[in-house]
């Protein structure tokens, strides 16, 4: 493994098998289905296509993406955990989907049924604002949102809704909050004026650099990377984060050969600052976030099962 | 990137874009290939009495994706080759209306006026030549208003509209698709609430999917491909299968299906300038009212070829009284209706590409087409290019009026020569055209879908289209409303979230409260039009 992986991997704290070179004695036995859970042309539909078309240029695979969106990955989770489980059958998604969502929706399904490839990157979840707007900090939103302008807050699920709204609640201002079909539709509806402010999951990192777009604060446990010196959300009152990843699962029951191979190839994909899908993941994401195995089937469950809290102080 | 550096890209996305092969070294890009593919198809459904631009469109669309696959790579072979089509069908649908008196494509029906007279007064030839002619001019000004006005229109529309605007100016083009298309303004209603109906299943904001009766097979919703498919083209077969039914099956030829013209005696290699020239300003004002038609959604091409031919008509009479009036033998006859029906193709485009509503049944497989793909959403976010970031889509957009020039071009070349060896396409019998149709289209679906339940639903969608027809419920408007039921609620949830819930939030802001009157108006006005058949 070349040394710049391993320092790129020790950054994000998690662990990755070793890896002496993809599993070459499993293929899978046919075409596999790529279930992407989000919409066509967003920054996690483009990485997921990117993979894909590595897998195949790598491996052989043959590799046929396909959007099964809706109901915040719900709509993929349901249709994945009928799928076979012999590798066929493959999902991306955030794990967010399996976490808040699948516990706010109360569907039957749980993490424990499906299993857990790998993560690719986490999320560098901003709240971000057009320059046009003048703010330059989160403080000059809330006090122009205090003297009475409404500000339309966009989200992209149910999650991040619940936290702008505690956002407004522990600031003192009540937003307008709009909830859209990804990250792409909020950074378009942030672009031509439809919303103010908007959380933003890494699709913002060219409008920011290039001055059109500004990082008012991280919606993360942590600072962003671009933006350090943004606030993170705890700092503004709200003891949840954003904090996520994008993650590839399968149907439960898929035979460790299968997984380890699986996970391994995507591994080693976004691993590769060379490879199409390493070089999207470093501009939009700031470098992969690769959890996999046993760590990953355990960072899914806890994410489902500390879904309550969030659920409850957003009902108050 | 400005907007010139976005068109080169556009026109170098389309000449040296994916590769479908070389020769000799020369690599033929695959883009171009089927533009000329479609097109050389879409003349030769367009001549067949019984198919038509949308049926082909619908059958290759699940075929072609099939091939070139879902990345984004895919969106200009797969679009070009449907605007082929598209276009090659208005031009074939000429021939058997000129040859053999029977319209190959509904709003050719009054090309048979004057065409079929010149062919039996043996002048078959010649008629063909004005028919191509004009079709190529009105379709040619049509596609260059389009590449001026839909960047204008939507660059106007992210400016001045807000989410209360954009939510009402889709209630407004679904009243007014409504109200124009069919026979009656409640049938119309009736056909669009259906749509946004079957929209609303499995669909929605909630985790708990709408309306699925608590069965896994709808909380998915439907597939678009199986309801538009089933409702536009099988609705289609079997009506067609039950016609053939009532009238004996085995007739070789159509019913009304007249005897061709004696052997062309007119072997004129080239139409000369004394004829074309009394044709132009027929073509002008065709072309002129056919663009216009086409602009708006929901009217159509059959309509404009009426009001072009209404026009031409009085014109004439006055302008050259001496001349053979229209209904007679007319060269002037056949330019004015096909110019009119031509320039409806490329303008129909402008609310597809501006603001991602479409008007006709060919929009709708355009629309279809990009989101299943997938990379290319129709709509004013398309026309974006403020940023420093490079917008992939706006490179499509060009890439699209390009395949529509390239079209054009292969119409002006070779489109004429092929259109006059399309006689023979008269020939095939119904009954076996269309079990050969419904099995391309059950076929081409579960390409696509590859799940049974695909299947049923077409069928079942396949005998809703066909009792809406025997109804004489126009089945356009609810594909329409079915495919822009969606981003209605979207719009309307988002208006109301970004008002601060106001529940009046589409009579709060002006141009939102005039967006709603004038779609009651419409409503109310269509009342009083004289009843036309549904086109």
């Amino acid at each position: 493994m070349k040394p710049l992986l391993k320092r790129l991997v020790a950054a994000f704290g998690v662990s990755v098998m070793a890896t002496a070179g993809i599993a070459a004695d499993w293929t899978p036995p046919g075409p596999v289905k790529l279930m992407i859970g989000f919409r066509a042309g967003g920054g996690a539909d483009t990485q997921a296509r990117l993979i894909a078309e590595d897998l195949e240029t790598r491996l052989g695979w043959k590799i046929i993406p396909e959007q099964v969106t809706g109901k915040g990955g719900l709509t993929l989770a349901t249709a994945l955990a009928e799928a076979p489980a012999d590798g066929t059958v493959i999902g991306m998604l955030v794990t967010e989907s399996l976490g808040y969502n699948m516990a706010a929706a109360k569907t039957p399904l749980t993490p424990a049924d499906f299993t857990a490839l790998t993560t690719t990157a986490s999320f560098q979840m901003g709240i971000v604002a057009p320059a046009s707007k003048g703010w330059t900090a989160w403080d000059q939103m809330i006090s122009a949102a205090k003297d009475g302008t409404p500000i339309r807050f966009g989200v992209m699920s149910p999650k991040l809704a619940d936290l702008a709204y505690l956002l407004g609640q522990s600031q003192g201002v009540d937003f307008n909050i709009i909830e859209v079909k990804g990250g792409k539709a909020v950074l378009d509806g942030v672009t031509a004026g439809d919303m103010d402010v908007g959380f933003m999951a890494g699709i913002q990192t060219n409008g920011v650099a290039a001055g059109d777009l500004v990082n008012l604060a991280s919606a993360m446990s942590r600072p962003l990377k671009q933006t350090p010196e943004a606030p993170a959300i705890a700092d503004l009152g709200v003891p949840f984060d954003a904090d996520g990843y994008f993650v590839f699962v399968a149907p439960k029951g898929l035979p460790d050969e299968a997984k380890t191979a699986m996970s391994e190839a995507i591994a080693q994909i976004v691993n590769d600052p060379e490879s199409k899908a390493g070089t999207m993941i470093g501009k939009a994401f700031g470098g992969p976030a690769v959890i996999s195995g046993d760590d990953l089937q355990t960072l899914l469950q806890d994410g489902y099962d500390a879904a309550g809290g969030l659920l409850e102080a957003a009902s108050e | 990137m400005d907007l010139l550096d976005y068109a080169w890209a556009g026109v170098l996305a389309v000449f040296q874009g994916p590769v479908l092969f070389s020769i000799f070294g020369l690599s033929i890009s695959a883009t171009i290939a089927m533009v000329l593919f479609g097109f050389l198809n879409g003349i030769f459904v367009g001549a067949t009495p019984g198919l038509g631009g949308p049926m082909a469109m619908a059958i290759s669309l699940p075929i072609l994706i099939s091939i070139f696959g879902f990345s984004s790579d895919a969106l200009l072979p797969v679009m070009g080759c449907l605007i082929g089509i598209m276009k090659g069908a208005t031009v074939g649908g000429a021939v058997p209306a000129i040859l053999f008196n029977t319209p190959g494509t509904p709003d050719a029906y009054l090309t048979t006026l004057d065409g079929y007279p010149m062919a039996k007064r043996g002048e078959a030839r010649r008629a063909l030549k004005v028919a191509h002619f004009s079709s190529a001019s009105g379709d040619t000004f049509s596609d260059l208003v389009l590449i001026l006005c839909a960047p204008f229109l939507a660059t106007l529309v992210e400016r001045y509209l807000d989410l209360p605007e954009k939510t009402a100016l889709l209630i407004l083009s679904l009243s007014f698709i409504a109200a124009v298309i069919g026979g009656s303004v409640a049938k119309g209603l009736l056909s669009a609430g259906l749509g946004i109906f079957v929209a609303a299943i499995g669909t929605g904001e909630d985790f708990y999917p709408r309306l699925s009766l608590g069965t896994d097979m709808l909380a998915q919703g439907f597939p678009a491909v199986a309801v538009i498919l089933g409702v536009l083209i099988l609705g289609e077969v079997f009506r067609g299968l039950e016609d053939l039914a009532r009238s004996g099956y085995g007739r070789p030829t159509l019913p009304g299906h007249a005897p061709p013209g004696p052997p062309g005696n007119d072997k004129i290699r080239h139409l000369p300038w004394q004829d074309r020239r009394p044709l132009l300003p027929h073509i002008a004002r065709s072309a002129m009212i056919g663009t216009a038609v086409g602009a708006l959604p929901g009217i159509g091409s059959t309509l404009a070829a009426t009001l072009g031919h209404a026009a031409g008509k009085r014109r004439h009479a006055r302008k050259a009284p001496d001349a053979r009036a229209f209904g007679t033998g007319a060269p002037e006859g056949i330019a004015a209706t096909e110019a009119a029906n031509s320039a409806v193709s490329g303008a129909n485009l402008i609310p597809v590409l501006s603001l991602g509503i479409p008007g006709n049944a060919a929009a709708v497989f355009l629309i279809l087409a990009a989101d299943s793909i997938g990379g290319f959403n129709p709509g004013p976010a398309v026309f974006r290019y403020n940023q420093d970031a490079v917008n992939p889509e706006l490179i499509i957009a060009f890439g699209l009026f390009a395949t529509m020039l390239l079209a054009n071009l292969i119409n002006w070349t070779v489109g004429g020569t092929v259109m006059r060896s399309m006689a023979i396409m008269t020939r095939i019998p119904k009954h076996i055209l269309l079990p050969v149709v419904l099995m391309l289209t059950l076929t081409s679906i579960y390409v696509q879908e590859t799940r049974m339940a695909a299947l049923w639903f077409v069928i079942g969608f396949g005998i809703l289209g066909y009792v809406m027809r025997r109804l004489d419920i126009s089945p356009l408007p609810f594909v329409i409303a079915f495919i822009l039921g969606g981003r209605l609620e979207e719009t309307a949830r988002q208006a109301y979230a970004a008002t601060g819930n106001d529940p009046f939030f589409l009579a709060t802001s002006p141009i939102s409260a005039i967006f709603v009157v004038m779609s009651i108006s419409v409503i109310v006005l269509a009342q009083y039009r004289r009843p036309t058949t549904a086109s």
